[in-house]
């Protein structure tokens, strides 16, 4: 039944997960298992000073366990689920220390999630480090979803020849883009070493460190089901043994309260069928201990991470923010309110069409870690596309419809004519003009040349020209942060009516392609002279037409 | 030596050709009609209507089509816009093409093209996966690796040795362009042979290495369409080949087998940057022209107008 209830979550969980992409239908919430996580839920809004709509979803899980107890990790958590999943399969015939263990390690996790909150007060958002959801997503997102699809593709060449041979021609030409990502090492180190920690006890990570796990065990003690240890009990201590959180104490009737997930295990493995998890109200029947946290570790840790939220902000990378050469996806909230609510679950750079998303590493500081960027020469931004904030889980990257995402500019285009083939060697390139999807790159004669120029008030940032521009290295045209628009509320369209930007498609500016008598054809073999007769340039005309 | 032989009698031999004529006779293929001595159709009315008429006076769908052959349609979706941009062929003459040709008794159409833009908003936003939905044993791809490409070789290439083709092209046996006329940057317009670039893996190469409109008629060499159907519905007179740019309205459908006489045709059918042009101003129809490859003088077609 738990097992069950496991599989069938992290099928959720990944359902959800391959849902994130586009196109996204509008009604289904692909972010739901992060919008119910109450840690990432406080942590951005206690970061943020904001109440986020979508992190009231959290209210059913703080509910949920306030009424049942720390279910969630038994039976819900995707996280947990892979943790006993992996541990039966590589751990389960390790011979591991009994059950002893400090018992003081277990507050561990409580003072992170002190710290963690603590670290949120002070403006830093942190929680994302260690939430087994946003751990999770993240190793889905930049390991497993790159995997799945190398192995989808190669099993569809594998089947190739059959399904040519069945006739079934749109299965037989289907291949999925190879999604690519930094940090996936790390971030698959990570996740190895939480499974890896399971080699010393069983769900080491729930019970020492899940930050979140310590927040709902916080809740739980209100919760109808405890756990009830009858007078059949003979003391055998198979159930302290068999217990995976180590929730039972030496004297088996006593329940550590705080750590029991209610996954019936002691009552599975009791010889006297002497425990059972009655729903009642009362807590007589049995015998609990609850948390003791110290006054002292509780004061070390929140005012330790009220210094970490302190030092985050104190460093130059505050005072440089937005000065770096730094694109944030379309619709993110002010480079401030943007780290502080983003909570670095990589779903936007999973749902990302073109790939573009990327997660920074240093770029901004620590306080920047696994945030989402645009990697624009490697791919642009697609202007049909709205995915990244339809599934942000804390708004971070607001949810905008395709005409506000359009005019969320994101940077401006900026020409570096020392590098440019037509500024610079005077060859007949136009592919920025060509890809641009606004028309904000033209043709101007300036000084009897045709030169490309980029009408910053048409551009929005997309990249396209950036990604396109063939000479090799560094593109001749980038985009910058400059005159991106990063609103906390309120329409960007009439934003950059007030900035008098256009990002209309409109009928273009190609009659500057007509002004080719300036044009002067460079050297090499596209020269005048080395073209037949018939192929010979004429002034007045377009390109293709003699 | 003797078993070699094929072993046909007399009789067999007899009799077969009478049920051929007899076949014939009964289905009255098209080719028996005298449209066909037309080198263009050129059609007006809107996008549907005009592509079944067009068909009709090109002798019918089944005179390029047999049963149970495999056909491909290369229409031009080789960009993320909806179909009132002009960058794109129109759906519904895609879609009656297509059915057409499912009527006519093809095993299978496969609508394909590589596009520029990621495929799956291609196939989406031109609106052509959409209409073909409906019909059955029609499929709309849009193929972006390399393994579904093959190499061949060009025989008459004065640029071009080899280039890679779509497998799916090579291995049907029937292939129908159906471009939309558009302006483009680098080659003036971009009608039927400039599609063709649709069909290749490496057209960076076109752009970058070689003199493209030379390069266009090297290809036009090996990728022979039975019949090339020029969308003129709308037309992208400016700011081709992806837009946005000025669209006209010339409401044309132009058919034939000719690639060269319908690009040709298609030149003249609007002003291009605000100039009036003809084919043979046009380098890489010029090109294909003095390759033997097809007529560039319309005044010296026969065309049906309805």
């Amino acid at each position: 039944m738990r097992t069950f209830s496991q599989a069938v979550s992290f099928f959720l969980f990944s359902i959800f997960f391959i849902f994130a992409t586009y196109k996204l239908p509008d009604w289904l919430p692909a972010d739901v298992y992060l919008r119910l996580d109450p840690l990432l839920g406080l942590s951005a809004v206690f970061a943020g000073r904001e109440i986020i709509g979508r992190v009231l979803w959290s209210l059913i899980l703080i509910g949920a366990t306030l009424v049942i107890g720390r279910f969630f990790c038994a039976y819900v958590c995707p996280m947990g689920a892979a943790i006993d999943f992996l541990d039966f399969l590589f751990f389960r015939k390790k011979g591991r220390p009994g059950p002893g263990g400090k018992a003081g390690y277990r507050n561990l996790k409580f003072f992170l999630l002190v710290i963690f909150l603590g670290a949120a007060l002070a403006s830093l958002s942190l929680a994302f480090l260690m939430d087994p959801l946003a751990l999770l997503t993240r190793f889905f997102t930049f390991f497993l979803y790159p995997l799945a699809i190398t192995l989808t593709n190669f099993l569809f060449d594998l089947l190739r020849p059959f399904f040519q041979v069945f006739g079934w021609t749109t299965l037989s030409h289907l291949h999925y883009p190879q999604p690519v990502y930094y940090m996936s090492a790390i971030t698959l180190l990570i996740f190895g070493g939480i499974i890896a920690l399971s080699r010393s006890a069983p769900r080491f990570w729930c019970r020492y460190l899940c930050p979140l796990g310590a927040l709902l065990s916080l809740l739980s003690p209100t919760g109808l089901f405890k756990r009830r240890v009858s007078q059949d009990c003979n003391e055998c201590l198979k159930c302290r043994r068999a217990c995976p959180m180590g929730a039972v104490e030496e004297d088996p009737k006593k329940t550590r309260l705080s750590e029991c997930i209610q996954c019936r295990t002691c009552a599975k493995v009791c010889p006297k069928g002497a425990i059972a998890f009655p729903a009642v109200a009362s807590s007589a029947g049995g015998e609990y201990s609850t948390v003791e946290l110290s006054r002292r570790g509780f004061l070390y840790s929140f005012t330790g991470g009220l210094a970490l939220g302190f030092l985050s902000d104190r460093t130059p990378f505050t005072p440089l923010q937005g000065k770096h050469q730094l694109i944030r996806p379309p619709g993110a909230l002010p480079e401030g309110d943007f780290l502080r609510t983003c909570i670095r679950c990589g779903e936007c750079m999973k749902s990302c069409l073109t790939n573009t998303l990327q997660p920074c590493l240093w770029e901004s500081g620590l306080s920047g870690l696994w945030t989402p960027k645009m990697e624009v020469r490697f791919a642009a931004c697609e202007q049909n596309c709205n995915v990244c904030g339809k599934v942000c889980p804390t708004q971070a990257i607001r949810s905008l419809s395709l005409e506000e995402k359009t005019h969320a500019k994101v940077g401006t285009a900026v020409l570096r004519k020392e590098m440019c083939l037509v500024w610079a060697q005077d060859k007949l390139c136009l592919i920025c003009d060509e890809i641009c999807p606004y028309n904000a790159i033209v043709f101007r004669t300036v000084e009897g040349y045709r030169r490309p120029v980029v009408i910053a008030s048409r551009c929005n940032g997309c990249g396209f020209c950036e990604q396109k521009c063939p000479i090799q290295g560094d593109s001749a045209i980038i985009v910058v942060p400059n005159g991106e628009i990063r609103l906390r509320q309120g329409s960007y369209i009439k934003e950059a009516k007030k900035l008098q930007l256009e990002f209309k498609p409109d009928p273009g500016d190609d009659k500057y392609i007509l002004e080719e008598s300036g044009l002067r054809v460079g050297g090499g073999k596209q020269g005048g002279e080395n073209l037949p007769s018939e192929e010979k340039p004429r002034p007045q005309k377009p390109k293709g037409f003699l | 030596m003797d078993q070699h032989r094929p072993k046909i009698t007399r009789r067999d031999f007899l009799k077969t050709a009478a049920a051929g004529a007899l076949l014939g006779l009964v289905g009255r293929p098209a080719f028996s009609d005298a449209k066909e001595e037309h080198d263009l159709a050129v059609i007006s009315g809107e996008p549907a209507g005009a592509t079944k008429k067009a068909l009709e006076a090109m002798g019918g769908v089944a005179r390029f089509v047999k049963k149970g052959q495999r056909v491909v349609l290369k229409p031009n979706m080789s960009f993320a816009n909806p179909p009132e941009w002009g960058s794109t062929t129109h759906p519904m003459v895609v879609a009656t093409v297509a059915q057409a040709c499912m009527e006519a008794g093809a095993q299978q159409v496969v609508v394909l093209d590589y596009p520029l833009r990621r495929a799956e908003l291609c196939l989406e936003r031109s609106g052509i996966r959409e209409a073909c939905k409906p019909l059955k044993g029609v499929h709309v791809l849009g193929l972006e690796e390399k393994k579904f490409f093959r190499e061949i070789k060009v025989p008459q290439g004065k640029v071009l040795e080899r280039v890679e083709v779509l497998k799916e092209v090579l291995d049907s046996q029937v292939l129908i362009n159906l471009p939309v006329a558009k302006s483009h940057s680098a080659t003036g317009v971009s009608l039927g042979i400039k599609g063709l670039m649709g069909l290749i893996w490496d057209r960076y190469s076109f752009h970058s290495l070689y003199n493209i409109n030379q390069a266009l008629a090297d290809l036009a060499t090996v990728i022979k369409p039975q019949l090339t159907i020029l969308d003129a519905t709308r037309a992208l007179v400016s700011g081709g080949p992806g837009g946005p740019g000025e669209v006209r309205k010339p409401n044309l459908i132009i058919a034939g087998i000719d690639p060269v006489a319908v690009d040709s045709y298609g030149v003249t059918v609007v002003p291009w940057y605000g100039q009036n042009f003809k084919g043979r101003q046009v380098e890489h129809l010029l090109a294909a022209h003095q390759r033997g490859l097809g007529k560039i003088d319309i005044d010296q077609l026969k065309i049906f107008k309805g």
